[in-house]
C-alpha cells in the first residue's frame, strides 16, 4: 500500500466518527439545542464500547452499550437544559468535566490499573470484491469497516428525513419558530429532548469507533477534542448533512495526513505541528466561514407564554 | 418585537432578584446544599468500589487539616484555581465563553519558565517581575486573538478558545522537545529554574507562596474593574444584553477584545504562580485539568470574584484531602474529578431551584400586596 492510498484510507476512516457526531449535532441544533456535552459523550461512548466488547467478547454488544451510555448522558444533559432550562454551555461543560473523571474511574473500577492497556480485537474491514481493487481510491472507498458504511448511509437518511419528510419539517421548525410548532399542537420540549437523545446515541457510537472501531483499547485521552471538532463541523457544514459530509472528509484528511506523516519517516515538519493540524484547521475554518444559517432559536430554552 | 419581550423578561427578573435579596437565608445556603449533594452523589461512586464514603470523607477532612503544611497546601493549590476561575468568570460577565484558560495558562507557564531559566543572574525582584509580566502578556495576547476573531469575523469564541488550547499544548510540547528541554535531555521537561526566579514562601516550611496573595489581589482587581469602573459597567452591559449595549453606544467589538485580553491575563498569571511559586520547572502535561476546574469554580462562585476565591479554596481542600486519601487507600485518583463534576452539576441544579424560589416568593409578595390593597 503506497502512501497516497494509505492517506485516502486514513482520511475516510478518521472522518467516520466525525460524520456520526456532527450528524447528531445537526439534528439537535436544528431543534434549537446545542449538544455541548458532545465531547464527554464521545468519551463515555468510547468507554462503553470498550467495556461492552471486552466483557462479552462481542463487538456488537460494545457498540450497543456505547449507544445506551450515550443516550443516558444525553438524557441528563437534556433534562438540565430542556426541562430545567439551564444554560446549555454551562451544563455541557459541567458534564464534560464529570465524564473526564468518570471515564477513568469506571475503567479502573472494572479493570484496576493494568500495567499494559487492555485490548480487544477492533472491528474488521469489509472489502467489497472487485471494487476494492480499483487503484488508489479502491481501498479507501470499498475496504472500510461496517461503521464507515453505516455513517455514510446515515448521512443520506438524515438528509432525507430533515428535508423531505414531515418529521424533518417539525424538527427544523422547532429551531426556527418554536411558538408556531407549539401552536400546531406539537410538544416543543419533547421534540427537543428526543433530538438530543438521538444525537447522543450517535455520539456514543462515534466514541466507540475510537475505542473498538480501530484502536482496540481505551485511554482517557482517546477523544482528545474530536467531539469539539464534530461540534465545529456542524457549524461549518451549515447545519446540513451534505455539508457535514464534506466537512468531515476535510477534517478526516487533516487527521489522516498527520497520522500518515507521523508513522512515516518524514521529519520536515515537527510532530507537534502535525498533531495540532486539525485544531488549527478548525480555527481557520471558523474564522473563514462567514455566512451562517443559524437556527433562530439555537441555544434558547422555550418558555411557554403564560397569561 | 421578540427582542423587546426578552428585554422585558430580563428587567423583570432582575427586579425580582433585587426585591427578594433582603430575606433569603435559604437562598444563601443553596450553594452549600449543592456542594453536599455533589459529595453525596460521589459517595455512590465510592460505594460501587466497596469503600465506605463516610470513612473516605472523614479521612479527607483529617488529611486536609492535619497540620499547618497541609492547610497551607490548600491555599497553594487554590492559587492557580482562583486565577483560571477568574479567567472564565470575567468573560462570563460579558456573556463570553473563554473555555481556553488551560491553553492561556500553558502559554503563561512556558514564558515564565523560559525567562526564569535565562534570568539566573538577575536580582530576585527584577527576575520575578519580568516573569510575571511576560506570562501575563503571553496569556492575554493569546486570548486577545480569540476576542479579535470574535469581533472582526464573528467567529464562535467558544470553539476558537477550545481549539487554541490544543494548539497551546502542541506549542508547549514542541518547546519541551527542543528549546526548553532539560540539559540531561532525557525527559520532556525543563531544568529547575534558578532560585532568583522562585516566589518566596509565605509560611516557612510549607509550599504556600506569595502567589496566593497575588491571586487575591488579582481577584480584587477583577472586582474593581467589573463594578467600580465605567469599563466594567460596559462589560456587564454587553453581558446583559449585547444589542441594548450597542444601541447605547458601547463599542461591543472593542469590549470583546478587552475582555479576552484581561481574561487571558488572569490565566497567564496562573502559569507564573505555578512555575515560579510551586513547580519551579515545567513538565509536559502538568496540571491538565486546571482550565476545566476553573470553569467549575466560576460556576460555583456565580462568576463573582469573592465567590470564586471561596470555591477555589473548597476545590483546593478537595484536592489536598483527596490526593492523600488516594495515596493511602485503593481509591483511584479520578474520584477527585468525579467529586468536582458532581458538585458543579448540583450547583447548576441549585440555580434552577433558586430561580424557582425567587419566582415563588415574588408571586406570594404580589398576592399579599393585592390583598392589602383590597
Amino acid at each position: 500500500m503506497n502512501i497516497i492510498t494509505g492517506l485516502f484510507v486514513a482520511t475516510i476512516r478518521m472522518s467516520t466518527p466525525l460524520m456520526l457526531g456532527a450528524l447528531g449535532e445537526v439534528f439537535a441544533e436544528r431543534t434549537g439545542v446545542m449538544n455541548i456535552a458532545i465531547e464527554g459523550i464521545f468519551l463515555m461512548g468510547a468507554w462503553g464500547g470498550f467495556v461492552g466488547a471486552y466483557l462479552t467478547g462481542k463487538l456488537w454488544v460494545g457498540f450497543l452499550f456505547a449507544i445506551l451510555v450515550g443516550i443516558f448522558c444525553g438524557a441528563i444533559y437534556g433534562y438540565f437544559t430542556i426541562k430545567l432550562k439551564q444554560h446549555q454551555i454551562v451544563t455541557g461543560v459541567a458534564i464534560n468535566i464529570l465524564t473526564l473523571g468518570l471515564g477513568l474511574f469506571l475503567y479502573q473500577m472494572l479493570f484496576g490499573i493494568p500495567l499494559l492497556p487492555l485490548t480487544v480485537e477492533p472491528l474488521k474491514d469489509i472489502s467489497i470484491p472487485f471494487l476494492s481493487d480499483i487503484p488508489i481510491i479502491g481501498r479507501a472507498l470499498f475496504s472500510q469497516n461496517s461503521l464507515t458504511y453505516l455513517a455514510v448511509v446515515l448521512i443520506a437518511v438524515g438528509y432525507w428525513i430533515l428535508f423531505k419528510t414531515p418529521l424533518g419539517l417539525i424538527i427544523r421548525s422547532t429551531g426556527e419558530n418554536p411558538e408556531a410548532v407549539d401552536v400546531a399542537g406539537i410538544n416543543v420540549e419533547r421534540i427537543r429532548f428526543l433530538a438530543v437523545l438521538g444525537s447522543s446515541a450517535l455520539d456514543g457510537l462515534a466514541g466507540a469507533f475510537y475505542s473498538i472501531g480501530f484502536l482496540g483499547l481505551y485511554t482517557n485521552d482517546i477523544i482528545g477534542g474530536r467531539g469539539w471538532i464534530a461540534f465545529a463541523i456542524c457549524f461549518l457544514g451549515n447545519w446540513d448533512p451534505l455539508g457535514i459530509l464534506i466537512g468531515s472528509l476535510i477534517f478526516g484528511f487533516a487527521e489522516g495526513l498527520s497520522v500518515v506523516l507521523l508513522t512515516s519517516n518524514f521529519k520536515l515538519i515537527p510532530n507537534e505541528f502535525l498533531i495540532a493540524l486539525p485544531y488549527i484547521l478548525t480555527i481557520v475554518a471558523t474564522i473563514a466561514r462567514r455566512k451562517f444559517n443559524v437556527p433562530a432559536f439555537l441555544g434558547k430554552p422555550y418558555i411557554k407564554e403564560r397569561s | 418585537m421578540k427582542k423587546n419581550n426578552r428585554n422585558k423578561d430580563i428587567t423583570v427578573k432582575s427586579e425580582l432578584s433585587v426585591k427578594v435579596q433582603d430575606n433569603n437565608i435559604l437562598l444563601n445556603l443553596l450553594p452549600i446544599f449543592s456542594v453536599l449533594l455533589g459529595l453525596l452523589l460521589s459517595s455512590i461512586m465510592m460505594m460501587l468500589l466497596d469503600h465506605n464514603p463516610l470513612i473516605v470523607y472523614s479521612n479527607m477532612l483529617n488529611y486536609a487539616f492535619r497540620d499547618i503544611y497541609n492547610i497551607a497546601d490548600i491555599f497553594a493549590k487554590a492559587t492557580p484555581l482562583i486565577l483560571t476561575g477568574l479567567a472564565f468568570g470575567f468573560a462570563f460577565r460579558a456573556s463570553l465563553f473563554n473555555i481556553g484558560a488551560q491553553g492561556q495558562f500553558y502559554i503563561g507557564a512556558v514564558l515564565a519558565v523560559g525567562f526564569a531559566l535565562k534570568l539566573g543572574s538577575f536580582p530576585m525582584v527584577l527576575a520575578l517581575f519580568i516573569c510575571f509580566t511576560m506570562s501575563l502578556l503571553g496569556g492575554s495576547i493569546w486570548a486577545a486573538f480569540i476576542g479579535y476573531v470574535k469581533a472582526r469575523f464573528n467567529a464562535s469564541e467558544f470553539l476558537v478558545s477550545m481549539m487554541l488550547t490544543y494548539v497551546a499544548i502542541a506549542v508547549m510540547n514542541f518547546l519541551l522537545g527542543g528549546l526548553l528541554k532539560e540539559a540531561k535531555g532525557e525527559y520532556p521537561q525543563t531544568d529547575v529554574i534558578p532560585e532568583s526566579g522562585w516566589l518566596p514562601s509565605l509560611i516557612p516550611h510549607t509550599r504556600l507562596h506569595w502567589g496566593f496573595i497575588f491571586a487575591l489581589l488579582v481577584a480584587l482587581v477583577a472586582y474593581l474593574i467589573l463594578w467600580k469602573t465605567s469599563l466594567g459597567y460596559k462589560i456587564r452591559m454587553v453581558g446583559f444584553n449585547r444589542d441594548a449595549a450597542r444601541y447605547a453606544g458601547v463599542n461591543v467589538e472593542k469590549i470583546y477584545i478587552i475582555v479576552f485580553f484581561i481574561s487571558g491575563a488572569f490565566a497567564g498569571i496562573a502559569g507564573f504562580t505555578e512555575i515560579n511559586g510551586m513547580q519551579h520547572m515545567l513538565i509536559e502535561g502538568f496540571n491538565p485539568m486546571i482550565g476545566a476546574e476553573g470553569i467549575g469554580i466560576a460556576i460555583l462562585g456565580n462568576a463573582h470574584p469573592l465567590g470564586i476565591v471561596i470555591s477555589a479554596l473548597l476545590f483546593g481542600a478537595l484536592k489536598v484531602g483527596g490526593n492523600l486519601v488516594v495515596q493511602t487507600s485503593r481509591i483511584p485518583a479520578s474520584i477527585i474529578g468525579i467529586m468536582e463534576g458532581f458538585v458543579i452539576l448540583s450547583v447548576i441544579l441549585s440555580y434552577f431551584i433558586r430561580d424557582k424560589l425567587i419566582v415563588l416568593r415574588s408571586k406570594k409578595k404580589l398576592v399579599e400586596q393585592e390583598e392589602h390593597r383590597l
